[in-house]
Formats: structure tokens, C-alpha cells, sequence
């Protein structure tokens, strides 16, 4: 972890000494490489910018000491320290929460970064071929990994400015499909990452059929139909044929039953049901979408951060084993439960250990069972079993 | 060679280290009894915790070699350099770092941009560098000059602990501040090696304007010349004898009225003077702008430096600059006339085309706001505002040129215009916020942020959110909601109802608002709920408001929580930023429409701050008071002069609190409120040098409508005339400028009436320089009449001075000392004066050995968009320079080792341990797996008790039998218990022959004791039965 600190605003032609534990010369600015950094201020009155991981997190003015967090503390920090390392001792022999969670760490890996094989905030994974992952973040890159975290290669979509996609899966040929969310399309890549524009279904903004709001994920059925789903204005989810000709569409803005509010993730089961993470009313809704009126067939989910509860569904991946384990968003946990809502545990919970998860928005399953969950805020991956 | 060490923060304390041998020595004997191997262990163990305790408070640390190296790039951004080269650099380093940064090694890059002052673009960190394409810093960064050592003094502070440190600087070397060469060897002792790619300015052509200068004692009518020095820098040849052809333009400005005038002039290599003939028919102040333009682009490489101006003011009738508000043009047309009946020069202006320096205002003597807000208009486009610079120009002109400031009401003047919580409120004599809720309703303020996609949007998010809250009154409720990381939608403050009152929480609310850092809100809905949930538990609230700015792309909000608070009456405004493409947000633009709030799209982030400066005044807007009352006179102030009468009644104004001074002079006041210092109507004070009055009713159009029936023509030009700057008897001084080497030099010649030199006077000087800061300088006598004063311009632009003589005789009663206004122009920064590559200064940076390590290197080539890869050959990653060694406290962890030691110490000297059960273990675990009969189990410990007791026993029998000593048979076994007893002292006295003795002669006692006391109970018994 790298903390640093900068004086700044109209001090800065007369900065203030700083002292910063690691770094023994009185400086200016300190540049820490340690767990928890504190720095010390000869003078309360001057404005300081605070660097976490190479990102200007917040500035702070008078204030002398940080932690990491950067939470201002009044109180000697050398016996927190002890404490700390008590508790990370403790804390280092037991299990992560135990309380809530019924899954277990497997593996974490990649941090924050532009280069290869790092991530800035990942925010949509998809499972390939031989369990590859395909992932992207807000650097508009599509990077793609092997199970263990081994960068493969990776490409960026045609334009970015606007917005990065948040949505991906694959299709059946094995193709993958990319909501580019703030260009109104859906994108096929080969698995190689060649953009197949023949394929691109959408990118006109409207209400109309084939047109979109904001698209937050494609899926295609055993038929090979596609659909996309959308939110902004009007939250509905449009059916089109393998040749992308509009077929039906469902949905609306609102909390009723079948409407939606940010339908943010959709997920196909062996019925050809489609599952959709009902972001903002905070449940998931399934629906039987052969028929020419898609039919409501199952409801679940209320706010709340209870097990049980949800709190922004994100996404939801499907076992095929009768559970369907969710990505929550504002609760920072995944939830496994049964086809019909009952919860059968969580893991997780707010934080930057490993074990913790902050605004997680994606999660995939793996032929071994393995759930790859995408710690977004903190830009990496957490791989679990539950 | 391990790769690690020990050092010790406070070595002193090592020497109780010579308490070890002490505790061996004490520690030896009392342990003792512990046996050979137990007392050496204990003693092992306590010497192992003593060791500990001493080295936890040495502060050991535990150092570490590190083979990482960090680079830190140095990109001089000074306007000095092309912009393409300087767009140049930024490719050159992206491309080093990402080429040549050894990621296996960890090695670290960040970037610091520089020019006045240094920032850190990039931090270090182990990646390539992340740009936007553009350097973010300059937001923050003044690139007038080149403050070389800034940036290195920042880079050495920026570097990890970790990891070796080497600099790259990218810069022409032409520095003006600072001293490079000095700070690269303290760089050079710190281990820092210094790398330098020299940006090299091709030798080209240049001309420039050195100096305009115009006589000190110019008179209306009267000729005079305006020197203009220029230069030609040229370097004649065989080919080219260097003469520059340009044409030289004289800009004569008067407010805003310019007289042009054109020559076409001939440059010669080195300096020319030119003068141009001028006379002046009408007083005022004149700005002089000389601009030097050839005719061929390639003649001049910096285009800066070809500007100079000088001022001359010649005194005339009382000149009024007259503010009102743009959107409401022609409000004060009848009040404007009615003045100018009253011979007052007046220019009328519009708050959409102010002034942009000092200068422009010492043509006035009193500007009037007259119901100006700090910032109006209809979108984002249009919105226009006073900016802290422009607030700040007011408060100089009043407080350092001793101008006039007057400020006339309406529903959009003092602290219902946004005015509160500004330089401009101090200046005034009355304080634009309410302190006592009784007075004034209060308002309710909710900001909610979403504006984490736009570039720099945590930086404008705290100042929108500053803006706002500076804006409220103490009173006021303000509350931000924002997605926090764990908690979702909730309020920043912590507090349970959400808005919290300003008023001594205002300190808290700025420093939370530093440290807020609104994550990606998925739906407007809930933070939109807990606004509506804030606005109800405020009751007492009047107005309720709520601004959000987003992106546009949370889902949007249920209709019920839209009726809920619209039932609150409360509005919402939306500010749509970084929309995604899209023009904008229909569904921002729907909330904004359904609550009567205000809908803005913003594409450029500087126009935040004014948008929440006017939407903040909606809520200030019960500062406004509108009830008809009967204005009473309580002093009769100099601006009420020869009105007897009593004032019209009023329909309103706006409340204010006087400011608890004793030069405030309240002279109109209103009956409501009855609190007496928010009722003002008119006050007045000093400020400075100059004069503020506050008048807080409008001037007939709304409020006081009744007074044009007053004496209205008198009582207004009597204010105005009131607050304006003194009349300077220029007459009796005269001042030249000039300018030389950065310094600033006033030479002032004082003559009386009768032109005799005026001596003895005690004359000071403050200049404003051209960023609103002040100067004041000692201006002392030199010699007869004469004198001088210097002070130090290293800033370029227009310096205006006052001179502040003593004024003993005035004629008219004003005993205000008599200020003297000039002004001088410094044209252009040093930064300019070099034109090329300072060569020498860079090679020198290089040729610095860091310590440990290898001299940098000069990283010749073509910094040209063109010309990078040429650069890229040197791999600025090398390591060739010591390893860095970083520490780590590991005190505490000697602490905890120390007390778990103790506890086995404890252990040690508290528990016998032995190992009798081996044996035992060993042989029955043998017999189990050889599968041989199990010896029935015999306790060996009680067997060797056993066997041990039984031979004791027969030790004591041994020695019974050879010491029992037989009684003779004549011995006297009779007897009574006296004789007896006498019998056993007998024996006694027999002890010191022989022990054994004792024995047997003690048991023969017992046996005799024992008998007689049988017989005497017998008897006894025989007694009770008879």
C-alpha cells in the first residue's frame, strides 16, 4: 500500500514540515510503503492532498494524522498500532466473518493499474472457453485472464468517451457479447477480441424497438435469441432474433411486478427463463419470454441487509444445481440462495481485506464451481467457493 | 550482504545493556535452589527479556535493502517553452516509463509538473503512467515563471523511502526563481541521481517592448511624448543584418473608449526609442498600451513580451461607475438621470461586461452596486458572476485607492444577492447574515452529489458544496447526501435528521465536505427520500432547496418521492455534468421541471461555482422585507445634509446586521424589526481609504417608491458624493515611476502653494500588485522636497500605487490626508527575457554524483512530437546508484516477544519438569509394537518409596538397638509425680553427654510420665466412687 501526502493550496510556497512514520527525514510530502501511514503536521492550518494507491483520494485540511482510510485520529497512534498488529494476529488464525459467511476465500488477485493485468474499477466478467476470464473496467479495456489471474490478452471497444461497457457474456457460438452501455449497442466480439460489426444490434438512443437507453447486458437463449436490457428512462428488456431482428419487448420503469428499475444483469437457466437482477427495486425477477407476452414466473427479494434481504443486485449467476448466487452492490457481499429466494448464506462485507468487498458489481461461476467475484472498488478479484 | 540490518532510533539507551551482567551475577544465588539446568535456563530467559526491554527502547528498526528504483519526471510547463514542446514532453515520459520501467524490479514512476510553483501530476507508483493526454496540474500551477529547484525540492520529498531515486528533468533551464545548482547537490547527497533532457529552443528571431514611459507632470491640453523603448535581439550575419520591420501601435484607453494609433517602424538589432505625440483634452484616467507587432511571424518567437503600459490621470469632475444587474437592465434609468442632473459623470455598466483589473477602476472615484446579485443569469451559458478576483479588485479599490463603494437594495443585493461570507460583506458596514431567527424565517439547503465520471470531479464537487454552504446564513439548515462506499445514500454530516443548522457548525461541515468522496449512486430515489425525510424534520424552515448534480445515469426517482417533496414545497434544481454524450438529462431536466426548480446543463466545470452561488440565494431569499414601515432618521449624517423632512415610508428592504464597530454611522433605520441592528436603511463607514455606504431599500422602482416625492435628487447625489474619493491637490506633487531590475522606484517632488519644496512630510506608499495583494513601502526623504521609496514587482502586469501625505490646510474641511494614485507597468515576466537553452545550467545538473551512485546523464536529442523515440534510447531506468535501505519500527514486536518471554521465565522457576515418563512410554510402546507380554505394571515411584521407607526403617532400628541404654533394677520407679519430674530434670542434665543418651533416658521418662498419670486417674476415680 502506498501512501502519500502532499501540502498544497496557498501554503504552498512555505510548506509544512511533515514527519511520517517509515520515513524518518522531515519532508514536505511522504511517500509510505507500509500498512498503515501516518503523517504529522507542524501546522494545522495548511491544506493537504492525500495519495492511496497512487489516486488523489481526498484533501484534508489541519489535519495531522491519516491512516490509511484517511480518518483523522486525536489519539497516539503507536498503541493503535499494537493493537492492530494484536488483531491482525488474531484475525490472521480465524476466518474471515464468520457470522455471515458460509463461503471460503480461495484466491485474490490483480490490483489498480492501466497496465496489463491490472484493473481500474472492473466492473462486468464473463466466462470463456477453458474457464478464461473476460473482463472489463473502466479503462474501456476487455482483458482476459486465466483462472489463476495469468493475463492472456486483452483490447479496448472502438470508442470510449462517452462511457465504458458494464455488461458481458458469451453466446452460443462462443462469441462475446458486450453491453456498450452509453453507446446504446450491443457488441460481438470473437473470443480473440475481432469486433464483428455485422452483429452489433442497437446505437440509437430511443424508445422505439431496437433502439436503447442505457444497455446494461445481452444474453442469448438455447434458440439463439438475444436480449438486452436497458435503464434510464424507460427500464425494459427487447427480445431479438440470432439475425438481431426485434422480436418483443418487456418491462417499464417502475416497482410493480414486471417492471423494472435498472434491470443491471440478466442470466439465462435451462428453461430458457430469463433472470434478471432488478437492480433498484432491489429483487430478482424471472421470466418465461417464449411466448409471444413474456410471463412473470418467479418474484423474489426485498431491501435490507439481512441474509434473506438484498440490497442493488448487481448480477447473478446460475448454478444449474437448483442456486442462484448474487452480487449485491450496496450490501458488498455475494448471497447464494435457492431457486425460489431462500437464502442459504453470504459472503463478504464492506472493506479492503481480503475477504471484504467494496461496490462489488459482477460475479461468474466456473466449471469447478468456483465463483470469481469482481471486488470493484477495491480492483480486484476475489475467487471463492461457497 | 543478507539484505536486511538493525538501526536504533535512540541508541543511548544500549548501555543499560551492562545491567546484564548484574542480573547474572544477582540472579546466580537466588536461583539456586532451581538446580544446575533449570537456574541456567531462567537465567538464560531473564536475560532474554531485559534484552528485549533494552532494545524496545532503543527503537530498533529493521532495515531492508530494496534493488526498486523510482523515477520522478520534472516537466517544465513554463510559458517560456513552445506549447508543442511542451505537449511533446508528456508523450516522451509516457512513452520512457512504459518502455524502459522494470515492473519485475517494482521500479516506480511519477511525474511533478512545474513552472511558478511545483505539483505532483502523477504520485510515484509502480505502473505506467496514468494520463488524461493533458497536464491536469496546470488548474493549480502559475506558468510565468520556472521555479526549477521547487520541483526538485518537491520530487526529493515525493520519493518512497523504498527504493533508489533518480529525477528526470525535461526543461530549457531557463529558471527565475530558485537555484537549481543547489539543489541539485543536496539531491546528489541524498543519493538522487539527475537525469536532464534539455528542450531545445531554436534560435530565432525576437523582439520585444522594454519599457513605455509618459512625463510625470502631464496637463490637460498640453503636448507631451510617450517614450517606448523596444528591442531587437537579432544577431546580424553576412546574410541578414537583423533589421526587424513591425508596426508599432499606441492604444490610448479611457474606460472604454480607445484611440488607436499605428506606425510602421524599422528594429535594428539592439534597443530604439520611439516617441509619439499626445495631449490630453479630457480628464481621466489614461492607460497607455504599446504593442509591438512585425510583420514577419518567424521575427519573434515569444509573443509576450511585446506588450507594455504605463498611466497618467488628469483630475476632473467626480466620475460614478454605476453596476446593475444585467438581467434587470434599466431599473435604476430614472435614479442614473436624475444624477446626472446633479452634474455627476456616470457610466453605466452591465454586471455581464465588469471590470478585470484595478486599473479600470481609477478612472472612477465611487462605484454604486445597485441590486447587483454576486451571480445572475438564465443556464449555464449565460450565467455570469462577480468572481473572488473581481470581489476582491472592489475591496482594494476602496480599502488601498481610496474609491467610493455604495451598495443600493433590492431583492438581489446584500445577503439575498449571494453576497454573504465575501471580502466585499467586510468591507461594508453592515454584515449581510442574520444571527437571530427571530428576525429572518430560515431556509433549508440539501445537496446531493453524483458527479464521480467527470474529470476532476471530486475536486469541483467540494467546491460547488463550499460555495453553497458560504452562501447560507447561520441560521440556515444545509445537508449533503452522497453514496457513501458501505453505507449507500446518507448524509455527510453523520447527523441522524440530515440538515444541521450553519450556525457553529459551519468550521465541520467545510472539513467534512474535504474529506467527502461521493461514490457511483446507482438510483436517485433514496437520496432523493431522505432529502424529503431532512426537509420535515426542519419545521421552522421557510424555503426548501435542493440542488443535485449528476450525470444523469441513476435511475430515476418514484413519483411518490417527487410528491413528497413537492408536498414539503420544496424545489429541486439539477445540474447535468459529464452526461455521457448526451446533450444532457431528460430524466434530470423531468425532476427538475415536476418540483419548479431549475434545470442546468454544464460542459465546462468552471461554471459550477456560479450556478450554486445563485441557486444557494434561493434560500437566502427571507432575508428580504417587505412590509410597509414609516423609515425614521436617527443621525444626522453629512449625506442628510439640508434634509429636514422625514423620510416617505417604505414597502420593504433588505435585513442586515450592523457591524459592531464605532466608525459604522447608522443614519436611517426602519421601526420592524425591533431589533434595531437589523433594521438599517442606510449606514455608512470608512473603510481604508476609502468610503462604503450601505443603503438597504431600493431607489424608488419597488420599496421606495413614495420617495421620488422626497428629496430624493439631493439626498442620493449627497450619498454618492459622500462615499467618493477625495480631491488630490495634485498640484503640489509630483510622482515618477520606474522600474529596473524587478524593483519598483517612486520619486515623489512635494511644492506648496507658492511652489516652495515642501519638506519634512511623512509620506507612505502601498502598491497593489497584479494579483490583489498589497505592498506597502517606506517612501523617506532624499533631499530637499524630494522623495523616494522602492519596493520589489517580480510579478508582471499593472501595479497601482497610493501615496498617502498628510493634508493640514484643506480648504474644505476634509481632513482626509491626501493620496497621490499612480500606477506602473511591469510588461513581462523574466520568464520571457530568455530565449534560449541554458545549456550550461543542465549539464551541470547532470554532472552531480549522487551518493553511492553513478553522475547523471544529458539526455541529448529533438523534443519534437516528431523527435521522441530519438530520447527513448537512454533507458532512464538503469540502476547504477546505492540501494536504498528503508526502516521499519519493530519496537512493539520486541515488546510482545519480551512479555511472552517473561511469561516462560514464570514458567521456568514455577514448574518442575522431568522426564521420568519417557522411559516408561518408550518401554510399553516398544512392547506394544514387538507384541511381547506386558509386564504387569508396577509403580516404580511407590515401589522406590516403598523400598526407600523400608530401608530407613531399618537404619533406625540399627541405631536403636546400639544406643538403648537398659535402667539398672535398683532404680526408684516409684514415686510421686514430683519426684518424678525431679527424676526427668535429673535425666535432662544428662544431655550433654551424649544424644543418643538422651533418647533412650526421654522414652524411659515418657514410659514412667505415662504410669504415674494412669495411677493418679485411677485414683481419682477410686475417690468419686467412694
Amino acid at each position: 500500500m502506498l501512501v502519500g501526502v502532499k501540502c498544497v493550496g496557498k501554503y504552498k510556497k512555505n510548506p509544512c514540515q511533515g514527519r511520517a512514520s517509515g520515513n524518518r527525514s522531515p519532508t514536505v510530502l511522504a511517500t509510505l510503503a507500509v500498512p498503515l501511514a501516518r503523517v504529522t503536521y507542524a501546522r494545522r492550518t495548511h491544506q493537504h492532498t492525500v495519495f492511496v494507491e497512487g489516486e488523489r483520494k481526498r484533501i484534508a485540511r489541519g489535519r495531522r494524522d491519516f491512516t490509511m482510510s484517511g480518518q483523522r485520529t486525536k489519539l497516539n497512534p503507536q498503541p493503535i498500532f499494537s493493537v492492530w498488529l494484536l488483531l491482525v494476529m488474531f484475525a490472521s488464525g480465524g476466518c474471515n466473518r464468520p457470522s455471515l459467511s458460509t463461503g471460503k476465500l480461495d484466491v485474490v488477485w490483480g490490483r489498480r493499474g492501466i497496465s496489463d493485468g491490472r484493473f481500474r474499477k472492473p466492473r462486468a466478467v464473463a466466462l470463456g472457453k477453458d474457464d478464461h476470464l473476460y473482463i472489463v473496467d473502466m479503462t474501456a479495456r476487455i482483458q482476459v485472464f486465466e483462472s489463476d489471474g495469468r493475463f492472456i490478452n486483452g483490447w479496448k471497444t472502438p470508442a470510449f468517451e462517452n462511457g465504458k461497457p458494464c455488461g458481458l457474456s458469451f453466446d452460443l457460438d462462443g462469441n462475446l457479447l458486450v453491453a456498450d452501455t452509453h453507446y446504446y449497442r450491443m457488441l460481438v466480439y470473437t473470443p480473440d477480441g475481432e469486433l464483428l460489426s455485422e452483429k452489433t444490434i442497437g446505437g440509437t438512443q430511443g424508445h422505439g424497438p431496437g433502439e436503447f437507453g442505457y444497455v446494461t447486458d445481452a444474453v442469448q437463449d438455447s434458440y439463439g435469441n438475444y436480449y438486452i436490457a436497458e435503464y434510464g428512462e424507460y427500464d425494459r428488456i427487447q427480445k431479438f432474433t440470432k439475425d438481431g431482428q426485434f422480436l418483443l419487448e418487456w418491462g417499464g420503469h417502475g416497482s410493480q411486478a414486471g417492471h423494472f428499475l435498472r434491470p443491471q444483469n440478466l442470466a439465462v437457466d435451462e428453461h430458457d427463463h430469463i433472470w434478471v437482477a432488478d437492480a433498484c427495486n432491489h429483487r430478482i425477477q424471472v421470466f418465461d419470454a417464449m411466448g409471444e407476452e413474456p410471463r412473470l414466473v418467479r418474484m423474489w427479494g426485498q431491501q435490507g441487509r439481512e441474509p434473506g434481504d438484498m440490497k442493488y443486485p448487481y448480477d447473478l449467476v446460475l448454478d444449474g444445481k437448483g442456486h442462484v448466487y448474487v452480487c449485491e452492490y450496496g450490501n458488498h457481499r455475494v448471497q447464494k440462495f435457492t431457486l425460489d429466494g431462500h437464502s442459504l448464506g453470504c459472503w463478504g462485507g464492506p472493506g479492503r481485506a481480503e475477504g471484504e468487498l467494496n461496490n462489488p458489481w459482477a460475479l461468474v461461476l466456473d466449471s469447478r464451481g468456483r465463483i470469481y467475484v469482481l471486488d470493484s472498488l477495491n480492483h480486484r478479484i476475489q475467487r471463492i467457493r461457497m | 550482504m543478507l539484505g536486511f540490518g538493525f538501526a536504533f532510533d535512540s541508541p543511548w539507551f544500549l548501555l543499560l545493556l551492562v545491567l546484564l551482567p548484574l542480573l547474572w551475577v544477582f540472579s546466580f544465588k537466588s536461583l539456586s535452589g532451581l538446580g544446575p539446568y533449570r537456574r541456567l535456563f531462567s537465567l538464560g530467559l531473564r536475560s532474554a527479556v531485559l534484552l528485549l526491554l533494552i532494545l524496545s527502547l532503543a527503537e530498533t528498526q529493521y532495515e531492508r535493502k530494496s534493488d526498486k528504483l523510482t523515477v520522478m519526471y520534472l516537466l517544465d510547463q513554463s510559458l517560456s517553452i513552445p506549447i508543442n514542446q511542451r505537449e511533446a514532453m508528456l508523450k516522451y515520459v509516457v512513452e520512457d516509463a512504459r518502455m524502459h520501467r522494470k515492473a519485475g524490479r517494482e521500479d516506480r514512476a511519477g511525474m511533478i509538473a512545474f513552472g511558478r510553483e511545483a505539483a505532483i501530476e502523477v504520485p510515484p507508483f509502480d505502473d505506467e503512467l496514468a494520463t488524461t493526454g493533458r497536464i491536469e496540474s496546470l488548474l493549480e500551477l502559475r506558468q510565468d515563471a520556472t521555479d526549477l529547484s521547487a520541483a526538485m525540492r518537491l520530487a526529493l520529498a515525493t520519493f518512497p523511502e523504498d527504493s533508489a531515486k533518480r529525477v528526470v528533468i525535461v526543461t530549457d533551464g531557463n529558471e527565475n526563481m530558485g537555484d537549481a545548482r543547489e539543489m541539485a547537490s543536496v539531491l546528489a547527497q541524498r543519493g538522487v541521481s539527475i537525469y536532464v533532457v534539455p528542450v531545445t529552443i531554436h534560435r530565432q528571431g525576437e523582439v520585444a517592448i522594454e519599457k513605455v514611459t509618459i512625463p510625470s507632470d502631464v496637463r490637460k491640453g498640453q503636448p507631451f511624448d510617450v517614450r517606448i523603448v523596444a528591442n531587437n535581439i537579432a544577431d546580424p550575419d553576412s546574410d541578414n543584418e537583423g533589421t526587424v520591420k513591425c508596426k508599432l501601435q499606441l492604444l490610448r484607453k479611457s474606460g472604454q473608449h480607445v484611440v488607436p494609433y499605428e506606425q510602421a517602424i524599422e528594429l535594428p538589432p539592439g534597443k530604439k526609442v520611439f516617441k509619439l505625440p499626445q495631449e490630453i483634452d479630457n480628464p481621466d484616467f489614461y492607460t497607455y498600451e504599446a504593442i509591438l507587432v512585425p510583420d514577419r511571424s518567424e521575427d519573434d518567437l515569444l509573443t509576450q513580451n511585446n506588450r507594455a503600459a504605463a498611466f497618467t490621470h488628469i483630475r476632473g469632475h467626480g466620475h460614478v461607475l454605476f453596476i446593475e444587474d444585467w438581467d434587470n437592465r434599466g431599473e435604476f434609468d430614472v435614479l442614473v438621470a436624475r444624477l446626472k442632473k446633479m452634474n455627476l459623470e456616470i457610466t453605466v455598466q452591465g454586471s455581464d461586461q465588469l471590470f478585470s483589473s484595478l486599473v479600470e477602476l481609477q478612472r472612477y472615484d465611487t462605484v454604486v452596486l445597485a441590486n447587483v446579485p454576486r451571480s445572475s443569469g438564465a443556464d449555464a451559458n449565460t450565467l455570469t458572476n462577480f468572481s473572488d478576483t473581481q470581489i476582491d479588485i472592489l475591496v482594494r479599490n476602496v480599502q488601498k485607492m481610496g474609491s467610493g463603494l455604495v451598495m443600493i437594495g433590492g431583492s438581489n443585493s446584500f445577503g439575498a444577492g449571494g453576497w454573504s461570507n465575501t471580502e466585499l460583506e467586510k468591507a461594508m458596514p453592515v454584515d449581510f447574515q442574520i444571527h437571530n431567527a427571530k428576525v429572518v424565517p430560515v431556509g433549508a439547503l440539501v445537496l446531493q452529489m453524483h458527479a464521480s465520471e467527470m474529470a476532476q470531479g471530486n475536486y469541483w464537487q467540494k467546491e460547488i458544496a463550499e460555495e453553497a454552504l458560504k452562501a447560507l446564513g447561520p441560521q440556515d439548515y444545509c445537508g449533503v447526501i452522497h453514496y457513501g462506499g458501505t453505507d449507500g445514500d446518507t448524509w455527510l454530516w453523520n447527523n441522524p435528521n440530515g440538515l444541521l443548522k450553519i450556525s457553529g457548525n459551519r468550521k465541520a461541515m467545510l472539513a467534512r465536505l474535504n474529506r467527502m468522496t461521493p461514490g457511483d449512486m446507482p438510483a436517485f430515489d433514496p437520496g432523493m427520500k431522505l432529502a424529503a425525510f431532512g426537509f420535515a424534520k426542519v419545521a421552522d424552515a421557510g424555503v426548501r432547496h435542493m440542488i443535485i448534480i449528476s450525470d444523469g445515469d441513476p435511475s430515476p426517482p418514484n413519483p411518490s418521492t417527487i410528491s413528497a417533496l413537492r408536498k414539503q414545497k420544496a424545489k429541486v434544481t439539477t445540474v447535468a455534468v459529464g452526461t455521457h454524450g448526451a446533450p444532457g438529462s431528460t430524466i434530470l431536466q423531468r425532476i427538475a421541471t415536476q418540483t419548479g426548480g431549475k434545470y442546468y446543463v454544464v460542459t465546462n466545470p468552471r461554471a459550477l461555482p456560479r450556478i450554486y452561488q445563485k441557486e444557494a440565494r434561493r434560500v437566502a431569499r427571507p432575508l428580504v422585507k417587505e412590509k410597509r414601515v414609516q423609515p425614521q432618521i436617527i443621525y444626522r449624517h453629512e449625506m442628510l445634509r439640508g434634509i429636514d423632512t422625514v423620510p416617505p415610508p417604505l414597502t420593504g428592504f433588505v435585513l442586515t446586521t450592523v457591524k459592531e464597530n464605532p466608525l459604522v454611522e447608522v443614519s436611517i433605520i426602519s421601526p420592524d424589526p425591533p431589533t434595531q441592528k437589523n433594521a438599517t436603511i442606510l449606514a455608512s463607514w470608512t473603510y481604508g481609504l476609502g468610503r462604503t455606504v450601505a443603503f438597504t431599500t431600493d431607489a424608488g422602482r419597488r420599496w421606495a417608491n413614495e420617495w421620488s416625492e422626497w428629496d430624493y435628487d439631493k439626498f442620493f447625489s449627497q450619498m454618492v458624493n459622500w462615499s467618493m474619493r477625495p480631491v488630490a491637490e495634485e498640484g503640489k506633487f509630483s510622482v515618477a515611476t520606474d522600474v529596473k531590475d524587478g524593483t519598483v522606484r517612486v520619486v515623489v517632488t512635494a511644492l506648496d502653494k507658492d511652489n516652495e519644496l515642501l519638506n519634512f512630510l511623512s509620506i507612505s506608499g502601498s502598491a497593489v500588485d497584479p494579483e490583489m495583494e498589497s505592498v506597502d513601502f517606506l517612501i523617506e526623504q532624499t533631499a530637499a522636497g524630494r522623495y523616494v521609496g522602492e519596493f520589489d514587482a517580480t510579478k508582471a502586469g499593472s501595479y497601482l500605487l497610493t501615496l498617502t501625505a498628510p493634508n493640514p490646510d484643506s480648504e474644505d474641511g476634509d481632513t482626509r490626508p491626501v493620496t497621490i494614485r499612480t500606477g506602473v507597468n511591469v510588461p513581462y515576466s523574466s520568464e520571457f527575457r530568455d530565449r534560449e537553452t541554458n545549456v550550461a545550467l543542465l549539464n551541470s545538473l547532470a554532472k552531480e554524483t549522487p551518493q553511492g551512485g553513478q553522475p547523471g546523464k544529458y539526455i541529448a536529442g529533438s523534443l519534437t512530437p516528431e523527435g521522441v523515440h530519438e530520447l527513448l534510447t537512454t533507458d532512464t531506468f538503469y540502476h547504477d546508484l546505492a540501494k536504498a535501505v528503508s526502516s521499519q519500527d519493530i519496537w512493539n514486536w520486541l515488546v510482545l516477544l519480551a512479555s511472552c518471554v517473561f511469561l516462560g521465565d514464570v514458567f521456568v522457576r514455577r514448574v518442575a519438569v522431568h522426564f521420568y515418563w519417557v522411559a516408561p512410554l518408550i518401554a510399553d510402546v516398544r512392547d506394544r509394537l514387538w507384541h511381547r507380554e506386558q509386564v504387569p505394571v508396577v509403580d516404580q515411584r511407590l515401589e522406590r518409596l516403598r523400598s526407600r521407607k523400608e530401608t530407613i526403617g531399618a537404619q533406625i532400628d540399627e541405631r536403636r538397638a546400639s544406643t538403648r541404654f537398659e535402667p539398672a533394677p535398683d532404680a526408684d520407679v516409684e514415686g510421686d509425680l514430683l519426684a518424678g519430674e525431679a527424676a526427668s530434670a535429673t535425666q535432662q542434665s544428662t544431655r550433654a553427654g551424649s544424644s543418643s543418651g538422651v533418647s533412650a533416658e526421654a522414652e524411659k521418662t515418657e514410659e514412667t510420665y505415662t504410669e504415674r498419670l494412669l495411677k493418679v486417674k485411677k485414683r481419682i476415680q477410686d475417690d468419686r466412687k467412694k
